[in-house]
Formats: structure tokens, C-alpha cells, sequence
């Protein structure tokens, strides 16, 4: 066990993946909130990756103490208000 | 000594290079400041551990269509750590027998951003260097909105050139006879035939996917992938095998997939939100791990904001993960990393956040547009339930984790 070689890459499941991501961005694109209606998302409560240097020092300690890594925020909240 | 003076140097060194982005001859028309540090106290017994992190982080923005930042920051860890896991001994266990372990590593690092209306690209640099480890990593990403601004893309891949510091043994041709590294004294020295170094090499691939889905409702998807090929061992500790005890040996070749899910949900009438996030992750050492986060974040007066949360996490063991090596090998590889045995981790915290915007109120900033001060705590509790030193569990199994940090925008 342990060593794999790149073949053993899991292509189905990323091909799945992002298929899925696919439809669901196109599902989203059905979606509108208007630009009147972002007051809401705009708040950093709503918005992704808000925490800055305190989450990213988090997630470094937790890093560091656990086997697992990866999928962290990404900065941004889909508002526009960037 | 040598130490001190050398991080005095790197941090003149880094203050030249802040003041070389600072806007001097150009005018900046926006840029932020912040000043954060945090503070890492695991206890129990003779295993306490204390790593404080120092960050400092400058953005400028000579354009509208242009950010510069650069940042430096450290890890200042001081603590006790096992160096034979699973030592048989009558008289003293492997606890008792921890040694002193202190380290300082410092991050510099460096980017830019260029924005259009279709989106943003973006690039840095970070060179990190520690007594027995040095790392420079490249990272480049790229963004953009759609379906006027409701769904968001986001890629990015790090490349990574790391390289630790190892005893060196080349007679050694099997991996149960090697010893392990005692001190960092002669590390990354040509002169010192005592000691080499191996090379790791890092790729990071992470997209994702944010999308509005009404004027109260947010979710974003994220998926990591990561190959990281070399020594990823700990050069500093060995296992005992049963009639000696070997540097700890780990496959040279990791895998590593994470998606997580997450989603916000504005709750108008109390004016706050509630904050959700699963993450699955898994790779090719059967390390397999669930994380589940639920907050909420509570805005008052608009200057004072404040989010509780809870978190809990479980993880599987890596395939060749044993207790007793002696007893139980598991192949050719072992290890005495508690990361990679079974574990459970439960966490709470409280973060408040107090912000004063120039103009509101009355409120004078001089140069400054907004100042924001963030005090973060929380509590975490581990449990490993087949990890133990010798006959004894973990005794550091508490820890606190307290941030407190500063933002200046101006």
C-alpha cells in the first residue's frame, strides 16, 4: 500500500464532479438576484473567506494538527460586491 | 544567538521590501494593513506545546485594476515532543522521556492582482525558511463572474520546492536501519558531511464554484487536489520496530482530495446569518476525514460584530497507521504520527469583531477609511482512540487557539 502511481488518479470521480458543477452553474444561471437585491449577500457575514488573516491562521493550526488539508474558503460571496 | 541575529536581518530585510511597496512616488488610491497574531497552547503533562504566529500583511492598490501585497509571517514553537514513540522501558515511559523541541520559521511572501470587468488573475511567491526546512512555493489563479455576478469561478494551482533537513547515512540502504535527526545544528551547511537534505515536491490544483441562489441564500463548492512527492517523514522521530527503533518511514508519494460544501443563510429578522460547512476528504494512504461546521454571526449597531461556532471532525486511520509496530507492523512503511491514527476532534469558539468607518457617526480615521479590530478564541478537544505513547494515551489532548488582530484600510 501507500505508493500509487498517477494513473490511479481518480478520473471518473473528477469527471462526475464536474459535471456536476456544469449543471448546477447552468441551473444557477437560471437563478437572477438583482443588483437591488444584494444587501444581504453583500454583508461579511454572508461572505465567503470574510474571516481574512484570523481563518487563514486557523486553518493553519488545524493543518498542523490534523491528517486532512484542502477545500478552503474561497474569498468572495457571488454578490458583486467586489 | 545566531538565530536571533539572522531573523533581525530577515526582518530588516522584509521591512526594506514593505517599504518598496509602499506607495512613495506614486499615489495609492486604496490599500489595507493588518497586523494579526495568534496563539497556540496545547496541554497536558510533560507534551505542552506553545506556537505563536505573528502576521503582517500590506496591500496597495496603485490602479484600479491592480493590487500589490506583500507579508511576512512566523511560527514560533516551543514545546516537548516524543522522539521514540512506543520505546519499550521499565523505568521511565516515552513521555517522560520527551525532549525539548523550539523552532522558528518565517514565511515571506509577495503577489499581485489584476482585475477586469470579466474577473481577476492572480500570482504569488512565499519562501519559507526554518533552521531544518525551506520551501518556496508559486501560485497562480484566475477568477470571474457570471450571470451578472450570481455565480463566481474561481481556479488556482501552487507548485511547491521544499526541501528538509535529514542525517546523513549512506551505508543505510534499508529503512529499519535508519537512525533519526537529533538536532538542526549543521543543517543546509556544505561543509557538514553529518547531514543532507531531500527534496519534496508540491502541486495544488483547487476550484470553485459560488453561487447566489436568492437575494438571502449563498453556497459555494470547493475541490482540492494535491501531489506531494518526497520525503514527507518526520527526520526528527523514530518507532520502535520490536528490537530497535528507525526514523519514522512514510510513503514518498501522496494523494490527497478534499470537497466542501458550504452555505449561508441570511436571517432577516434577527440581522445575522447562519453559517454551515461539510467537508469530505480522502487519500491515497486510506487517510479518510469529515469536517462539519455550524455558525452564526450576529451584526449589532453595524460597528460590532459577533459569530459562535462549533466544529467536529473524525478521521480514519492511514492503511499503514499501527499502535504497536512491535507487535503489529503494517508493511514496509510505520510511523509515529498521531495525524495519521484514528482521531475525533470537537471545537467551539466565539469571534468578535469591532469596526469603525470613517464619516460614520461623526467618526474621524485621519488617513485611515476603516479600522477593525478582531479578537478570536476557541477551545479544542482531541481524542485518538488506538494512539498512545508506549501504554499511556496522549495527554495533550486540550488546546486553546486565540487570534487578535488589527485591519487598516486606507
Amino acid at each position: 500500500m501507500g505508493s500509487r502511481s498517477s494513473s490511479e488518479f481518480p478520473w471518473r470521480g473528477a469527471l462526475a464532479l464536474l459535471l456536476l458543477v456544469l449543471a448546477g452553474a447552468l441551473a444557477g444561471g437560471c437563478v437572477t438576484v438583482r443588483p437591488e437585491e444584494r444587501e444581504y449577500l453583500a454583508d461579511p457575514a454572508m461572505t465567503f473567506g470574510s474571516e481574512g488573516t484570523a481563518g487563514a491562521q486557523e486553518e493553519h493550526v488545524l493543518t498542523n494538527r490534523e491528517g486532512s488539508y484542502g477545500a478552503g474558503d474561497v474569498t468572495g460571496g457571488g454578490c458583486g460586491c467586489n | 544567538m545566531r538565530v536571533q541575529l539572522t531573523a533581525r536581518h530577515r526582518l530588516l530585510a522584509l521591512a526594506a521590501a514593505l517599504a518598496a511597496l509602499a506607495p512613495t512616488g506614486a499615489r495609492a488610491d486604496t490599500g489595507e494593513f493588518d497586523a494579526y497574531s495568534t496563539l497556540f497552547y496545547e496541554f497536558g503533562g510533560p507534551l505542552e506545546m506553545l506556537v505563536v504566529n505573528p502576521r503582517a500583511n500590506l496591500r496597495v492598490d496603485p490602479a484600479d485594476e491592480l493590487s500589490l501585497n506583500a507579508s511576512y509571517d512566523a511560527d514560533i514553537v516551543s514545546g516537548a515532543s516524543v522522539a521514540v514513540v512506543d520505546a519499550p522501558s521499565t523505568e521511565v515511559d516515552a513521555i517522560t522521556s520527551a525532549t525539548q523541541l523550539d523552532d522558528f520559521r518565517s514565511v515571506i511572501s509577495g503577489g499581485l492582482t489584476a482585475r477586469s470587468q470579466y474577473g481577476s488573475i492572480r500570482g504569488s511567491y512565499a519562501y519559507g525558511f526554518e533552521s531544518d526546512y525551506r520551501s518556496h512555493s508559486f501560485t497562480i489563479g484566475a477568477r470571474t463572474d457570471l450571470f451578472e455576478r450570481n455565480t463566481t469561478f474561481d481556479l488556482s494551482y501552487a507548485r511547491g520546492f521544499d526541501e528538509a533537513c535529514l542525517l546523513n547515512q549512506p551505508r543505510v540502504q534499508e529503512a529499519v536501519e535508519r537512525r533519526r535527526l537529533d538536532s538542526s545544528d549543521g543543517c543546509f551547511d556544505d561543509e557538514n558531511v553529518d547531514r543532507t537534505s531531500e527534496d519534496i515536491d508540491l502541486q495544488t490544483f483547487q476550484g470553485s464554484w459560488t453561487q447566489a441562489w436568492a437575494p438571502i441564500f449563498v453556497t459555494q463548492l470547493t475541490v482540492t487536489a494535491q501531489l506531494i512527492e518526497g520525503f514527507q517523514s518526520n527526520p526528527y522521530r523514530a518507532v520502535w520496530l520490536g528490537r530497535s527503533a528507525a526514523q519514522e518511514h512514510h510513503p514518498n508519494t501522496r494523494f490527497r482530495y478534499a470537497a466542501r460544501l458550504s452555505a449561508r443563510l441570511w436571517v432577516e429578522p434577527l440581522s445575522g446569518a447562519i453559517q454551515a460547512n461539510v467537508r469530505a476528504y480522502r487519500d491515497n494512504w486510506d487517510v479518510r476525514s469529515i469536517t462539519a461546521e455550524l455558525a452564526y454571526e450576529q451584526s449589532i449597531d453595524g460597528a460590532v460584530r459577533i459569530r459562535a461556532r462549533g466544529r467536529y471532525y473524525t478521521q480514519g486511520a492511514a492503511a499503514f497507521y499501527s499502535d504497536n509496530y512491535a507487535l503489529m507492523p503494517r508493511g514496509q512503511y510505520f510511523t509515529g504520527d498521531r495525524e495519521l491514527a484514528d482521531m475525533e476532534s470537537f471545537m467551539a469558539g466565539l469571534q468578535l469583531i469591532w469596526q469603525v468607518t470613517s464619516g460614520t457617526e461623526g467618526a474621524s480615521l485621519g488617513p485611515f477609511q476603516t479600522f477593525r479590530l478582531v479578537a478570536k478564541a476557541d477551545f479544542i478537544h482531541h481524542q485518538f482512540p488506538n494512539f498512545r505513547y508506549g501504554g499511556a494515551s496522549v495527554p495533550n489532548n486540550n488546546s486553546i487557539v486565540g487570534t487578535l488582530g488589527v485591519d487598516l484600510v486606507f
